[in-house]
């Protein structure tokens, strides 16, 4: 647009001025829009620690004022937001397990082209993500199950994502055959294969999808919310819902809530939400580096 | 058995063998995949396939005390409920109407992203502003809700003292039905965005660098780059997401309005899967809501399905 004319005789070199002038502007752009991402999670970090006076007032920026951990005392004292940590942790870690082993056995046998009656299995997957029962025959089944108010309502319809299972899938069809015909000329078993030869080779997408399904059950909610009926069962962040959004002290003040009557401090809720993303952040940078190869595992074939 | 397993292993497969021993030679082969399948056919019966069936609730007039079997049917009395009820209506628009401005003001955001991270030409801050960005992907609805509703209060947030700093009336952002639905936008746009340019950047990268030292010599500006190598590069990855999205205009996920709604806003905030939810779990009318759940999952198959053949009559390859 500046300068056509005369860089067809002399290209531009890097350093030309409208190149930098562009690199500038372009970086300052990119830092404000992470300051915008990150900047409402300051801000409750901050509120968290700061006085409620100083909360009431608004004044609450990017630093605590009036620094307390009244907050998390509280919160630490009455102990339901704890219980509901633990429930979380346990349905993470059963379920996470249970998707994972389903996933392999479901991704392995059905990378093999050998395999008849693999091209229908894979149709029957495949249809599940373009149509499925809907929520109340999914409720139905489980409560005729007797499953209600039991985790298994939540493990036991989510053992597989397909989607998942087909970004599993595509990873171990591209494993060279040779690897796995080698071991079986030296006579070791199918289940030998998978557990010594592939599996192994597979870490990168175990780890990728490990990651994906363990933070799903970390923040699942709606299917707590519709099969979990014990209060001392619910998960983090129905608790935090509870917290939260149900009993706002805006909405006391607009007269639409005015059945409630426990009203939780905004500093406390802060400290919720601080203490319910605090395990994602601290896992996140090791972790960081997997989901990027998930996601483009996922985009070559899907 | 065994033997002819080993045996099989070692040896090329002969053709010579009528085909029938071959087949139940070549189970028997792989009887340790197939015992693998076992348990995943039987999840896929019970928890997939089994609610699909029970879908047919729709056409009865189901009491939980008859159970699926012993309810009356009703032929299509559910929906013509449905389609006289002015609910109906109400949550079709409300569902149809936050998908379109997602896709206007929403859809484009990563695109924009990816582009101005591409240009970014050190490593280093580049990994650093992508981590940053992905951040919010990684969260659920209802921690961000609580961070929007508490950063958003006219009150006690940041948002509304800035505001009384700038000699503004503070708005009651969340309560008011203007305000919910831009606020629902730029949510999604904070939590998806930047999780969004992963697939963007990865098809800028497969981009034949050759074409940008073209594009120089011939004196092409950095935004004459963008919009001549850049743009052209991605477009196949923007078209199938753009009309993946569109496959998705029946669908408004359930945990993102919760998180965010109150009931002074219900008007505008009520989508499918929220009244399901209520009308079904919370008020126990079964067969209505699944009647709505049918006819939604219906249109979202049809729209799936043509939006896989219009990729493919584009020459794109298909989603499947």
């Amino acid at each position: 647009m500046v300068t056509s004319g005369k860089a067809l005789k002399k290209p531009p070199h890097r350093g030309g001025f409208s190149s930098k002038a562009f690199h500038w502007v372009n970086y300052l752009v990119l830092a404000l829009c992470a300051y915008a991402t990150l900047f409402p999670f300051v801000n409750i970090i901050a509120v968290s620690f700061s006085s409620s006076r100083a909360i009431n007032a608004a004044e609450v920026f990017m630093w605590p004022i009036e620094f307390n951990m009244n907050a998390y005392v509280n919160l630490l004292k009455d102990g339901q937001l704890l219980v509901a940590m633990k429930n979380t942790a346990l349905i993470t870690l059963v379920g996470t397990a249970l998707n994972m082993l389903f996933t392999i056995m479901a991704a392995y046998p059905l990378s093999k082209s050998r395999l008849r009656g693999r091209n229908f299995m894979l149709m029957a997957i495949l249809f599940t993500m373009l149509f499925s029962g809907g929520l109340i025959p999914n409720f139905l089944l489980i409560n005729s199950l007797g499953l209600v108010n039991t985790y298994w309502a939540l493990w036991l319809p989510a053992l597989i994502s397909a989607y998942n299972m087909f970004v599993m899938k595509s990873f171990l069809e591209g494993l060279p055959d040779e690897l796995e015909e080698s071991a079986q000329i030296d006579g070791a078993g199918d289940a030998t294969i998978l557990w010594k030869i592939v599996l192994p080779l597979s870490k990168p997408v175990i780890a990728a999808l490990t990651l994906f399904y363990a933070v799903g059950w970390w923040n699942s909610y709606m299917n707590v919310l519709i099969y979990i009926r014990n209060t001392d069962k619910l998960s983090l962040m129905v608790k935090l819902h509870q917290m939260i959004a149900l009993v706002s002290p805006d909405m006391l003040r607009s007269g639409e809530g005015l059945m409630q009557t426990v009203i939780t401090p905004e500093g406390i809720r802060a400290a919720a939400v601080v203490i319910a993303i605090t395990p994602i952040l601290c896992v996140y940078p090791f972790l960081q580096k997997h989901f990027i190869k998930g996601v483009l595992l996922g985009s070559v074939k899907g | 058995m065994n033997q002819h397993a080993t045996l099989d292993a070692k040896l090329p497969e002969s053709k010579r063998e009528p085909s029938r021993r071959l087949f139940w030679k070549q189970v028997s082969r792989n009887r340790f995949l197939y015992m693998l399948l076992v348990p995943v056919a039987a999840y896929l019966l019970l928890f997939k396939y089994a609610p699909m069936a029970g879908e047919i609730i729709a056409f009865k007039n189901y009491r939980l005390a008859d159970g699926i079997w012993g309810s009356p049917w009703v032929g299509f009395e559910q929906f013509g409920k449905l389609f006289s009820s002015k609910d109906f209506y109400a949550v079709l628009r409300n569902t149809l109407l936050l998908n379109l401005y997602h896709l206007i003001f929403a859809f484009p955001v990563p695109i924009l992203l990816a582009i101005l991270l591409n240009e970014v030409r050190i490593e280093w801050y580049k990994r650093t502003l992508q981590n940053l960005l992905y951040i919010p992907h990684f969260l659920s609805w209802i921690v961000l809700g609580s961070i929007v509703i508490a950063l958003l209060s006219p009150s006690t947030g940041f948002v509304s003292f800035l505001m009384k700093g700038l000699g503004l009336e503070p708005i009651y952002f969340m309560a008011d039905k203007f305000w919910w639905p831009v606020t629902f936008i730029a949510s999604g746009i904070w939590k998806e965005a930047g999780f969004g340019t992963i697939l963007y950047l990865a098809a800028m990268a497969s981009i034949d660098p050759t074409l940008f030292e073209a594009a120089k010599m011939d004196g092409a500006n950095k935004l004459r780059q963008i919009w001549h190598v850049t743009l052209p590069g991605i477009r196949s990855t923007i078209a199938i997401l753009l009309i993946l999205q569109v496959g998705r205009m029946m669908d408004v996920g359930f945990e993102q309005v919760y998180a965010l709604r109150n009931p002074a806003v219900t008007s505008v905030a009520e989508v499918i899967s929220t009244y399901v939810y209520t009308r079904g779990i919370v008020n126990l009318q079964y067969s209505y809501t699944t009647a709505l759940g049918l006819f939604q999952s219906l249109i979202a198959l049809i729209l799936i399905v043509s939006v896989n053949r219009i990729i493919k009559a584009l020459g794109e390859r298909g989603l499947w």
